[in-house]
This record gives C-alpha cells, sequence and structure tokens, in this order.
C-alpha cells in the first residue's frame, strides 16, 4: 500500500491509496457539502442534486450515462449526509481511469428542467419510502430534537414542502458554490495508476473555477429534552438517544468507537446483556456519529411498547455505571477485536477502503493506513475511556421516541 | 487469486475451501439441515429460537462465556434460517480460526439449551417477528415468497407468531439434534487458512456423529394470485413474483443475463421505464431466488398510493417485454456487469464462503470462478433470447402492503 497526494492549481486535491495486486480498484469524488450547508430555504437540494448529477451533462443524457457506468460493469452509487456528497464506483483496474473520467464529466451536469421535474417525484417517493421506517424516523427526528437551531440538525432529504417548491435556479446557485474544486477530493483505491488519474484530472478538472465554499461551524449546546410520538400503524415502539461526544477531527475518536462498542455492539455488549439477552428489547445498539466540529453518540433500541420505559430505565442504570466505574478491561479487549476484525474484513476489497482513506482526508487532511488505523486502537486504555466518559457525560441525552399510541 | 479445496469426512460431512492469497481474515459457514422447509409442522420459527437458543452457553461455557470467548477473538458471528438451512456464520482474523471452530463446534454439538435460556431465546424470535410489522418492505418480500412457493418451501424462516408462542423447549431441542447430521452439513470457508488443519480440527470435532435418517420434503403448489395487506403507511408496497427454472435445470447465466437486462443495475429496463422515464417509485428491483428445484424472479416496488396501479403495469410490462428478447448492447453490458461482480466477489471471504457452501448444495459442486466467467462470455443475444421465448413470464403472483388495494 502507498499513498499518494496531489492538488491542482485550483484546489482540487487527489489522493490515492496504490496495491497493485488488488483484483478491483475503487474512486469517487468527496464534495464537501451537505444539509447542514443548505438555508431552509433549499432544505433537500444537496441530495436532490446528488441524483441530479446522474441525469447527464451538455452532451451526455441520462440513459447514456446510465449505460456507460454499466459497459465498464461499474458498482456505482452517491450518497448525501449532513456534511458530505460523495459519489463511488468499484471497477475492475483496466476500467478505472474510464469511469474517472466519466465522473469528472458528470461533476458538470446540465440540470435540465425536464429531468429535475421527473427526478422531483423520485425525491418525494423516497420521503414516502422513509416514512414507512420507524428506525430511520427515529434518527432523523431523534437528530434534530438533538440538535435543535444547529445546522446539524437540518434533514438531508428535506420536506414535501421545500422539495415541492424548490426550482432549478435555486440547485444551479447552490451547486455553483459548493461543487467547487477547492470543495472537492478525488479519492482512489487499488489496483490504479495515481499519475494517470491525476493528469486526467488535470485535464477534465483543471478549468473547473474555485469559489467561496466555506461552512459555518457554530458550537453546539446540547439541552437534553424527551419527546415521546405516536404513530397509528406502528407495533413496536423506536426509540434513539443523542448525547455530545468528540468529532471527526479530535484524535478521541478512537477512544469513543470502542465505547460505543463496550455500550452497545450487536453481541456481548452491555445493551446486549442487559436488554437483548433478556428479551426487553430485539435490538439495541449504539455508535459514534462523529461530524465537523461537533459529535454524538447515538443510540437505537426496538421493544414492544409496554417494555419503553423500562428500556429507558436499564439505559439509565448503565450510563450511571460507566460514569461511576468506567469499563472493565475485559470489556476494552474484546470491543478492540472486534473493531480490528471489522478492519480486517473491511479492507479485504478497495471499495472498503475508498470511504475511510476520503474522509480521513476531508476532515483531518491526514492518511490513515490500515496498520496505523490498528495500533492507534490498541493503544487506547481503559484511562482514555475514562476520561472520555467524564467530558461527555451519556447521562446527558436527548431521547426520540416513536411507537403506537 | 484464489484455489478451490475439497474434503469429505467419512460420515458424509463435506468440507469446502476457496483460497485467497492476498487476504489476512478467514470466513466460514456451517450449513445444518434446520432450513424452515425441514421443521415439523407446528413449528415454523423454531430455527430463528435455536439462532439465538444455541448461543446461550455450549460445553463448560454459560451463555455469557461463550459470548466472551467469541468476543474475545473478534470472531463476527451471525446465525440464520432460509429454506434448506440454518447456517452459523463466522468471519475473523485469520490467526485465531482454529480456536473459532472449536467453539463453533460447541455450539452445535453440546449446546447447553437450558430450559431458562429458552423463554428469551423464543420471545427474542416473536418480537423480531413483530418488528417486520414496522419495516413493510422485508415484510412483503416474506410474505411474497411464502404465497409463491410450494409449501413448506415458502415458510419463513422468522416463523408465524401463532406456532412460536405454543412452541416447547423440548420440540425445539429436538430439532437442535436434527441439526447434527453429518450427511446434510456443510462447513465452507474462503479466505487465509490451512486446509490440512481444518480438516483434521473439523474430524476431531465432527468425525464421530453418524448420519440420521429422514424423509424427502414433497412440496404441495399453491395457486393464490394475489393478497392484499392493509396498513395506513405512506407507500404502497408491491411484491410480485413468477416462475422460471431453477439454477440446477442448466439455464444459470441465461437467467442471469436476462435479471441483470431487466434490474442490474441503473441502465436496466425496470429502473429506466419505471424510475428513471416516469419517476414513479424510488426504490424497484427484480433479482432471481433459485431453490435447489423450484426458482422465481421475485420483484419489489414501493410507490404512493396513486402511483401502485401504473407501477404494476409498467414492471410487468418490462418482464413480457422479455420474450421479445435482448439487445447486442444490452447483452454485452450486462456480461461485463456480471463479469466485474464476479472478481469483486473473488475478494470477499464472505462472500466466497456463502458462494461456494451455496454452488455445492445446488449443484452438488463448486464451479470455478473461471468456468463461471467463460459461461458468461459464451451467452450471445440468440442464447438467451431462445432461452426467454421458451420460458415466457405469462402469469404472477403478487402481494401488497399499504393504504391501497391494486387490480392484478
Amino acid at each position: 500500500m502507498e499513498f499518494k497526494h496531489r492538488q491542482l492549481d485550483n484546489g482540487l486535491v487527489v489522493i490515492g491509496e496504490i496495491n497493485p495486486s488488488a483484483q478491483s480498484a475503487a474512486v469517487g469524488f468527496f464534495v464537501r457539502t451537505g444539509s447542514r450547508d443548505e438555508t431552509p430555504a433549499v432544505s433537500g437540494v444537496s441530495h436532490f442534486l446528488e441524483h441530479m448529477l446522474f441525469k447527464g451533462t451538455e452532451t451526455l443524457s441520462a440513459l447514456e450515462v446510465n449505460e456507460a457506468f454499466d459497459r465498464l460493469g461499474a458498482k456505482f452509487n452517491a450518497f448525501t449526509s449532513e456534511e458530505n456528497t460523495v459519489y463511488y464506483a468499484a471497477v475492475l483496474p483496466e476500467y478505472l481511469e474510464a469511469v474517472t473520467d466519466l465522473w469528472c464529466q458528470l461533476m458538470r451536469p446540465s440540470l435540465r428542467q425536464e429531468d429535475f421535474d421527473i427526478e422531483k417525484q423520485v425525491i418525494l417517493e423516497e420521503i414516502a419510502m422513509y416514512l414507512d421506517m420507524p428506525d430511520f424516523l427515529v434518527f432523523d427526528r431523534g437528530r434534530e430534537l438533538y440538535f435543535g437551531e444547529h445546522p446539524c440538525g437540518n434533514s438531508v432529504l428535506g420536506s414535501v414542502e421545500s422539495i415541492t417548491a424548490l426550482t432549478s435556479g435555486q440547485m444551479r446557485e447552490y451547486f455553483t458554490r459548493r461543487y467547487a474544486p477547492n470543495n472537492m477530493t478525488l479519492a482512489c483505491c487499488g489496483n490504479a495508476d495515481f499519475d494517470a488519474i491525476c493528469r486526467l484530472a488535470e485535464q477534465k478538472c483543471g478549468v473547473w473555477r474555485p469559489d467561496q465554499a466555506g461552512r459555518d461551524l457554530p458550537a453546539h449546546r446540547s439541552r437534553p429534552q424527551k419527546r415521546y410520538d405516536a404513530k397509528a400503524n406502528l407495533n413496536r415502539r423506536h426509540i434513539a438517544l443523542y448525547s455530545p461526544s468528540v468529532s471527526m477531527q479530535d484524535d478521541r475518536w478512537y477512544a469513543a468507537k470502542l465505547l460505543s462498542v463496550i455500550v452497545g455492539d450487536a453481541s456481548g455488549s452491555r445493551y446486549f446483556w442487559s436488554l437483548v439477552d433478556p428479551a426487553i428489547a430485539d435490538t439495541a445498539m449504539m455508535d459514534i456519529a462523529a461530524m465537523d466540529g461537533t459529535g454524538a453518540m447515538c443510540s437505537y433500541v426496538c421493544c414492544d411498547p409496554q417494555n419503553a420505559a423500562q428500556v429507558e430505565a436499564i439505559v439509565n442504570g448503565i450510563f450511571e455505571s460507566l460514569v461511576k466505574n468506567g469499563v472493565e478491561e475485559g470489556e476494552l479487549t474484546a470491543a478492540c477485536n472486534k473493531v480490528l476484525s471489522s478492519i480486517v474484513l473491511k479492507s479485504e476489497q478497495p471499495m472498503g477502503r475508498l470511504v475511510s482513506l476520503g474522509f480521513n482526508w476531508v476532515y483531518r487532511r491526514e492518511y490513515i493506513s490500515v496498520a496505523q488505523d490498528v495500533e492507534r486502537i490498541r493503544a487506547i486504555t481503559v484511562e482514555d475511556i475514562k476520561n472520555l466518559i467524564a467530558e461527555f457525560d451519556l447521562r446527558g441525552y436527548t431521547l426520540y421516541s416513536l411507537g403506537p399510541q | 487469486m484464489t484455489s478451490l479445496d475439497f474434503h469429505r469426512l467419512s460420515n458424509g460431512l463435506v468440507i469446502l475451501g476457496e483460497r485467497m492469497e492476498s487476504v489476512r481474515s478467514v470466513s466460514f459457514n456451517i450449513l445444518t439441515p434446520g432450513g424452515a422447509a425441514l421443521l415439523p409442522d407446528g413449528c415454523c420459527g423454531a430455527g430463528s429460537v435455536l439462532c439465538d437458543w444455541l448461543f446461550r452457553g455450549a460445553g463448560t461455557r454459560t451463555s455469557r462465556q461463550l459470548i466472551d470467548a467469541l468476543d474475545g477473538l473478534g470472531v463476527h458471528h451471525s446465525a440464520s434460517v432460509n429454506t434448506h438451512h440454518l447456517t452459523l456464520n463466522g468471519a475473523l482474523e485469520a490467526d485465531n480460526l482454529e480456536s473459532a471452530i472449536a467453539l463453533y463446534a460447541d455450539i452445535l454439538l453440546t449446546p447447553r439449551l437450558e430450559a431458562e435460556q429458552f423463554e428469551p431465546a423464543r420471545q427474542l424470535a416473536i418480537q423480531e417477528l413483530a418488528a417486520m410489522d414496522d419495516d413493510p418492505r422485508s415484510k412483503v418480500m416474506m410474505l411474497l415468497h411464502e404465497q409463491y412457493y410450494p409449501d413448506p418451501l415458502g415458510r419463513p424462516g422468522q416463523g408465524k407468531t401463532q406456532e412460536l408462542e405454543a412452541m416447547t423447549a423440548a420440540q425445539c431441542a429436538a430439532i437442535a439434534a436434527q441439526l447434527r447430521d453429518p450427511s446434510r452439513m456443510i462447513f465452507s470457508i474462503a479466505g487465509c487458512y490451512d486446509f490440512d488443519k481444518v480438516c483434521r480440527r473439523l474430524e476431531n470435532h465432527f468425525g464421530d456423529l453418524t448420519p440420521q435418517r429422514h424423509t424427502a420434503v414433497r412440496p404441495a403448489p399453491k395457486t393464490i394470485r394475489y393478497t392484499h395487506h392493509p396498513n395506513d403507511g405512506a407507500q404502497v408496497h408491491i411484491g410480485l413474483m413468477t416462475a422460471i427454472p431453477p439454477i440446477s435445470a442448466g439455464h444459470y447465466y441465461e437467467t442471469m443475463a436476462a435479471v441483470t437486462v431487466l434490474s442490474g443495475s441503473m441502465s436496466s429496463r425496470l429502473f429506466t421505464e419505471v424510475r428513471e422515464k416516469r419517476g414513479l417509485c424510488y426504490a424497484v428491483g427484480a433479482r432471481y431466488h433459485t431453490l435447489r428445484d423450484w426458482a422465481g424472479i421475485s420483484c419489489y416496488a414501493g410507490t404512493t398510493p396513486d402511483k401502485a396501479q401504473q407501477t404494476l403495469e409498467v414492471t410487468w410490462e418490462q418482464f413480457q417485454r422479455l420474450k421479445d428478447g435482448i439487445t447486442a448492447d444490452e447483452l454485452q453490458r450486462a456480461k461485463v456487469g456480471l463479469k466485474s461482480s464476479l472478481i469483486m466477489q473473488s475478494e470477499s471471504s464472505g462472500s466466497r464462503a456463502a458462494g461456494i457452501a451455496g454452488d455445492y448444495f445446488l449443484l452438488g459442486r463448486v464451479r470455478p470462478l473461471d468456468e463461471i466467467r467463460q459461461a458468461i462470455e459464451r451467452l450471445t443475444v440468440s442464447s438467451v433470447g431462445a432461452f426467454l421465448q421458451a420460458h415466457p413470464f405469462e402469469t404472477f403472483t403478487a402481494v401488497t402492503i399499504g393504504p391501497k388495494e391494486i387490480r392484478v
């Protein structure tokens, strides 16, 4: 594995983790933009724009774009979060340059009105789809409740109203500001010719003009609160908890990750033994959602509605005990082993490395190899986790709960 | 690059391996005859209970000691039930493989199956089934398979509430014993391992098992056309399924080419016609689902109530159009897509461990990746066209969940 890095004059960064023995390669554009960069008037535009990039350019129609990807046998997609829009493809090495060329072209879309109108219908269907997924809804609404006025509480999908009212002109204006080369990173992994990718980037993206693509990073002050909502057609109670935690720039991310595994892994965790093993809840998990300059520890529990109060009491007990006694050496060792196994399994394929590679650069301007990841995880001590718990009190959580009447 | 290993113990237990030079990880599956179709009548869901109960203590270890031991080795462990098998999975860094296999042997051979641990295991199975009511997209596919396949092949691994509520520990313990039939067990492994060591380990653990008598499943076909399950949600979740030969019938590659043209990716017909041109859906897709002797193409589409009827019609039209054949360009894209998936799967130990076990069970042998690649390359517009003409999609069975019924 070798890390490579170059920056074009217009600010576009190209990075690569090159592994000549890999059977495949992966490439992606990481655009530092998401719902937190939107105003209420354009709520949902980042995600809608992500869809529109697949609709083609001045010279390519939507169908031609899809056919071009499929001719390369590419496994490709995109996702939008509160703060990133990521476009990626995994291909056989001989197609890497062609698929990178295609992505470079698509980053300058035509945003045709007729495509915009049809895709708006698809976005509205996607919003409807998520309304039927309570496990997604509680996270979305829980995040909104937790972050309040802070931009990280903005909805990625937007609302039926905001999407219906959105115009292609507003999208164009947003695109021009946010898809500036100085706000984008092109990353590749696996069996790739880095110099060839750089030449291609220079040729296709060198003419893009930089722009002011900043981001507000206001501090977030958590005001713990609880909300219980009803939805008549539900059968279970879905509960999301949010409490303050480390940001993506914070080196304590590793300790936070291990804490989340100790508390809320699917097997052998505190949640597992107290909630799932005795069948008080069928699902209980915790994960760290580290973001730009802020972060949250999130939990999700799904249970029979009559067990909801008991679930809250048990979770409170777990958090109390963590504050009082910290974690045990054995718990930490097991969590380390689980995280290390995950990393090794995930890095089997170049595509499994791409998102880590890209995000480490976007947030930290840093390359972290698998070996360094392993080293940093192994270095975490019980004391590190104790300090983390002392600074970020899990007991100060915001709760959002959704279930039947 | 990968290479295949095969060994059969004298009691019939089959051991399959695919070595991958470039990984430090290893994944393994143990397939046992505890699939939903093999359970006694009235025990639907016993497999789901066992997936949990088996892990609640084994050999000298209590429930907590067992989970701690697995976690201590960093084993990603899970268990699942499909039509034919109850499967235990493990994935980990290669160094701890032998210790992990020893733990899985305990789980299968000497599970504690304590009475006080049965009730929470059963309650969890009931709750997981109840949770599917809040996930209509998954539930519609579960109901669709049940409606499409002849009984008992369509029985859901997740079980049925009524049967789970009546289930006893004694019934489940008897089924746990049924899993230990070496003549119907398959152990598959992929990634970084030493095959001789693995075989010796398995011989030590499982070599003394003796084959069990069992009766063959006799499927009874169904003729239900459509069922609707009212739910006051935002979308109508549509599942439809139509007949196609199983993999064992020898048309696997033509079928995969057809399904890829229909729904393989974003230039496929379903995506283009239903989503791109008409904006009817966000999620629409079809896939080939094959058992050993039965198969179908299942299709899911989720859409708001006013568009549901049109979604069904446009979707079904794409199935019917296939009998008119596919274009050279479509076939070319399908071939590249299938070959590219194949090579990418060859980099994933989890995919390969599952792939070789599936091949062996469905076909009686493992297809080397090169054989699959060559078979894909041999496909022609006329071979796929002839297959589709001989197997036109004339009828389907459908299930919907949502606020509005459709006409089928």
